[in-house]
């Protein structure tokens, strides 16, 4: 997936979050107002229920007050025969008592004027009216009353004061009876005001207004503190009184700064101001985490984009050996995709088969914990298709963030084209080498056939010379200059014979250069160029050697020349598609017939074992002929010249069937004397 | 083979007792030899106005201190010596790419050591014919030579019609002279080129 897509879908994603963030905060807050409104109206019905009910009870209260005065009135008549002034004094008395009655009068049955008393509470009420204006209404109310034959009211008058003021009174007529008998009226004139203010106002409670109203609504009277606060509620029930009606309306202001009218609604806000902050909370977290987010993405994208472009290839592997992690460079390098080499695997795929074992063993060692070395070790790998390519490795300890080794952290370099730079580079010079050998030993030939001609070509001149004159009769040479002919040939054949026996001392000569030498050391000589030809070859090289082995003596700069020319053999024969495991043996031991005497000290067999075709009988009859080869570019000197090699230092070289296929090539040196030998290898 | 009288063998060779074994074979077989140790002393030879008048030979080793056999051979092709010398070269079995080599360039023949027996001493002497034989073209080429340069102008004419084979008629009309005259022009020509025929005197021109 491309890192373009992969911010697209993340921006998805923040737009799809951000919606859900808004649609639930939407939600939250429609739930908080719908609660606070649902509260408020539970409030709001609360109020005005128990509105309700004190208008009930005012009113009740109200009807059984004014009843209670209509009993206390009847009492002033309760005596016989009623004395005018001990009335006056009675009626009195009940006035002050109670404040809500401005008057009362008690009139005959024809209303007029017996008695009367006056509220001391107020200055003459009527003073500026005139009684007689109200006597309409106390006529329609005892009219009632006597009809009724029970008190009875009369609508509500306004009854003008000074200074603009008034008051809203009614009259309350009852009738006297005595055994049935009209006998008069008792006139009482209630201030609505008053009443109000007498009957209700105690028990009013604050933040609340009652009044007296006509049935459309005209206020008649009022008490309450004045209104404060813009939410009223109101009740309204109807006072049914004999001969009169109105209504009694009680209003309840809702004092302006109380925000939060009660507990509950106080508590839904609270309640919602936390969860506000925890969403605001919520989303400030949410923000930094989508930010840390990013920024952990960002850093994942730039690791992955650095591992993607690596070239070195990287693998980590956990303390059970199994494979947990593959970067693309290596995968591409083996050629396994990463789902074949993650996981348990006893063998991973990329182990050439032939070395699966060695690689087992050296993971094993790497699981107990020995460190590999700083620098790196060369293996070889091997690609999906079976081809081997040699790989540097660098092997460290993966230690995770607490300090803990959680496994190992390889990287590998694919130093197959370094190697084949090296190997041609190698090669090249190798190739000079031999051609300057070449070079040398043509050279060489050439002194000598040259040295060898002229000696040779003088005897022949002077052979052929003497025979064309004993056969020419009519020359009559002298048997001197014949003589002196032969003495030439002689002195040719001299010192062609001087010839030879100079190039025989330049080979004895090679024989003082013999030396105690570490068999160990002619094979770690050889071993570069060895190692060489067998990585080009794929040949794998297993060296044996037995511990302690004794010195052996020989001239070592021949020894190591039969040694490289019979691995190359050896290489060489092996070089055919159709061998596999192509394994070069070498082994070093004591020789098991050990022959002692004054100064053999025993004797140390060499073998050179390859897994090729082997050799035929015909091939085996002529193999240590000189100039006989198989190869073309062969001098087919190699064997020979070895055989000379080892038979001058006394020992032998013969060859003869490896199992279970190829040749093995043996030979003998001699250990060195005792001393030396003392010296372990 | 008849054996070419006045001839002589010439050998270069740096070894002494390879020069004295030659010497030695060659005088078996009746020729005389000379010997140089050295190219350079040969070269030397031929150099100080030396004109080659006896039929020869010579036996040149490849491989020497100093000029090689090969250098030495290289002036004498860039002189045309190679005709009047024939040259047989020496080997040694390293040299014999360029010893075939060189034979291809012009030498007569080459010879391995240390084979010097008389199929050596043969090929000298067929060398020697050859040599003889060059020297003998060359001898008449220059007398034929001398004789023209004696012809008139008018001669020199006659004889180039004559050797084209036109009669005296077509003759004298090409050169717009009577037949007569050029009947004794044509025995002036003959008489000087000492012919006694047409043929005679084409044959005479034609190894010019």
């Amino acid at each position: 997936m491309g890192r373009a897509s992969l911010l697209d879908q993340r921006a998805t994603f923040g737009t799809r979050r951000w919606f859900l963030w808004a649609l639930l905060v939407v939600l939250v807050a429609a739930v908080l107002v719908m609660l606070v409104w649902l509260a408020g109206r539970y409030e709001e019905s609360q109020v005005q229920d128990r509105l309700d009910r004190d208008t009930g009870d005012a009113v009740s209260d109200l009807r059984s007050a004014l009843v209670r005065n209509v009993e206390s009135l009847q009492a002033l008549h309760s005596r016989n025969p009623v004395q005018q002034d001990r009335w006056v004094q009675d009626a009195a008395g009940l006035l002050h008592e109670h404040r809500e009655l401005l008057r009362i009068e008690w009139r005959d049955t024809a209303l007029l004027m017996l008695a009367q008393a006056d509220t001391g509470f107020r200055a003459s009420v009527f003073d500026r009216l005139g009684r007689n204006n109200a006597q309409s209404d106390v006529l329609l109310a005892c009219s009632n009353a006597r009809r009724a034959s029970g008190p009875a009211y009369s609508p509500s008058y306004f009854v003008p004061q000074s200074e603009g003021f008034g008051l809203q009174v009614m009259e309350l007529c009852v009738p006297l009876t005595v055994s049935g008998a009209l006998t008069g009226y008792l006139v009482a004139t209630y201030s609505l005001n008053d009443v109000l203010t007498e009957l209700i106002g105690k028990q009013l409670e604050r933040g609340r207004d009652v009044s007296f109203t006509e049935a459309d609504g005209t206020r008649l009277a009022f008490h309450g503190v004045s209104r404060r606060g813009n939410r009223a509620f109101t009740s309204s029930q109807l006072l049914d009184l004999p001969g009169f009606t109105m209504v009694l309306r009680l209003d309840s202001w809702r004092v302006t700064p109380d925000l939060f009218p009660n507990v509950l609604t106080a508590m839904v806000v609270a309640m919602t101001i936390a969860l506000g902050s925890v969403l605001v909370l919520l989303g400030r977290d949410m923000r930094k985490r989508q930010r840390a987010e990013q920024r952990l993405a960002e850093a994942l994208a730039f690791r992955k984009a650095m591992e993607d472009s690596l070239v070195t290839g990287l693998r980590a592997r956990d303390l059970h050996g199994h494979t947990t992690y593959v970067n693309p460079a290596f995968c591409q390098m083996v050629g396994f995709s990463a789902r074949e080499l993650l996981g348990p695997a006893a063998a991973a795929p990329y182990w050439p088969t032939e070395l699966a074992g060695e690689y087992q063993q050296r993971q094993a060692i790497r699981l107990q914990g020995n460190s590999p070395p700083r620098e790196g070790f060369e293996s070889v790998f091997m690609r999906k298709d079976g081809s081997r390519f040699p790989v540097l490795i660098i092997e460290a300890p993966l230690i995770d963030a607490y300090g803990v080794q959680t496994g190992w952290m390889s990287a590998f370099l694919d130093i197959s084209e370094q190697r084949r730079v090296e190997e041609m580079s190698r090669a090249s010079q190798e190739r000079l080498q031999a051609t300057a050998r070449l070079a040398t030993v043509g050279e060489m030939a050439s002194l000598l056939s040259h040295e060898l001609n002229q000696p040779l070509a003088a005897i022949s001149s002077y052979a052929t010379g003497t025979i064309n004159m004993l056969q020419d009769r009519t020359q009559a040479e002298s048997k001197l200059s014949l003589e002196e002919a032969m003495r030439h040939i002689a002195e040719q054949a001299q010192r062609a014979g001087r010839v030879i026996k100079s190039v025989h001392d330049f080979v004895r000569r090679r024989e003082h250069a013999r030396e105690p030498v570490d068999p160990r050391a002619l094979l770690d000589a050889i071993m570069p160029l060895v190692s060489l030809q067998a990585r080009k070859l794929g040949v794998r090289i297993e060296l044996r050697l037995e511990d302690h082995l004794p010195l052996a003596s020989c001239d070592r700069t021949m020894v190591e020349q039969v040694l490289l020319n019979l691995t190359r053999n050896a290489m060489q024969a092996m070089d055919q598609p159709t061998i596999d495991d192509r394994a070069l043996v070498l082994q070093v031991k004591r020789a098991a017939s050990n022959e002692r005497t004054s100064h053999i000290h025993g004797w140390l067999e060499f073998s050179v074992a390859d897994a090729g075709p082997g050799i035929t009988p015909e091939v085996a009859s002529k193999l240590f002929t000189p100039f006989f080869t198989t190869r073309s570019e062969g001098m087919g000197l190699g064997l020979s010249l070895c055989r000379t090699v080892i038979e001058q230092h006394g020992g032998f070289l013969e060859f003869g069937a490896n199992y279970p296929q190829g040749t093995v090539f043996r030979f003998t040196l001699p250990v060195a004397s005792a001393p030396q030998a003392a010296r372990t290898a | 083979m008849q054996p070419v009288p006045n001839a002589s063998v010439f050998i270069v060779d740096d070894d002494a007792s390879v020069r004295a074994g030659l010497a030695w074979l060659l005088r078996s077989r009746h020729l005389p030899s000379q010997a140089f140790d050295s190219a350079e002393a040969f070269d030397q030879m031929l150099r100080s106005g030396y004109v080659q008048t006896q039929p020869c030979c010579l036996l040149l080793d490849v491989r020497m201190p100093g000029m090689s056999g090969l250098a030495l051979f290289e002036t004498m092709v860039e002189r045309g010596l190679t005709q009047v010398i024939p040259v047989i070269f020496l080997t040694g079995h390293a040299d014999l790419p360029t010893a075939v080599a060189a034979v291809k360039r012009g030498a007569f023949d080459f010879c391995e050591k240390p084979v010097s027996d008389n199929a050596l001493v043969d090929r000298i002497e067929q060398a020697i014919v050859q040599s003889d034989e060059f020297l003998r073209q060359r001898l008449q080429q220059e007398v034929v030579g001398r004789k023209i340069a004696d012809l008139t102008e008018r001669e020199r004419s006659v004889m180039r019609l004559v050797t084209e084979g036109l009669p005296n008629k077509l003759i004298a009309e090409q050169l717009d002279i009577s037949v007569r005259t050029v009947e004794v022009h044509r025995a002036r020509v003959f008489d000087k080129m000492d012919v006694k025929s047409a043929v005679e005197l084409a044959n005479l021109l034609q190894h010019r």
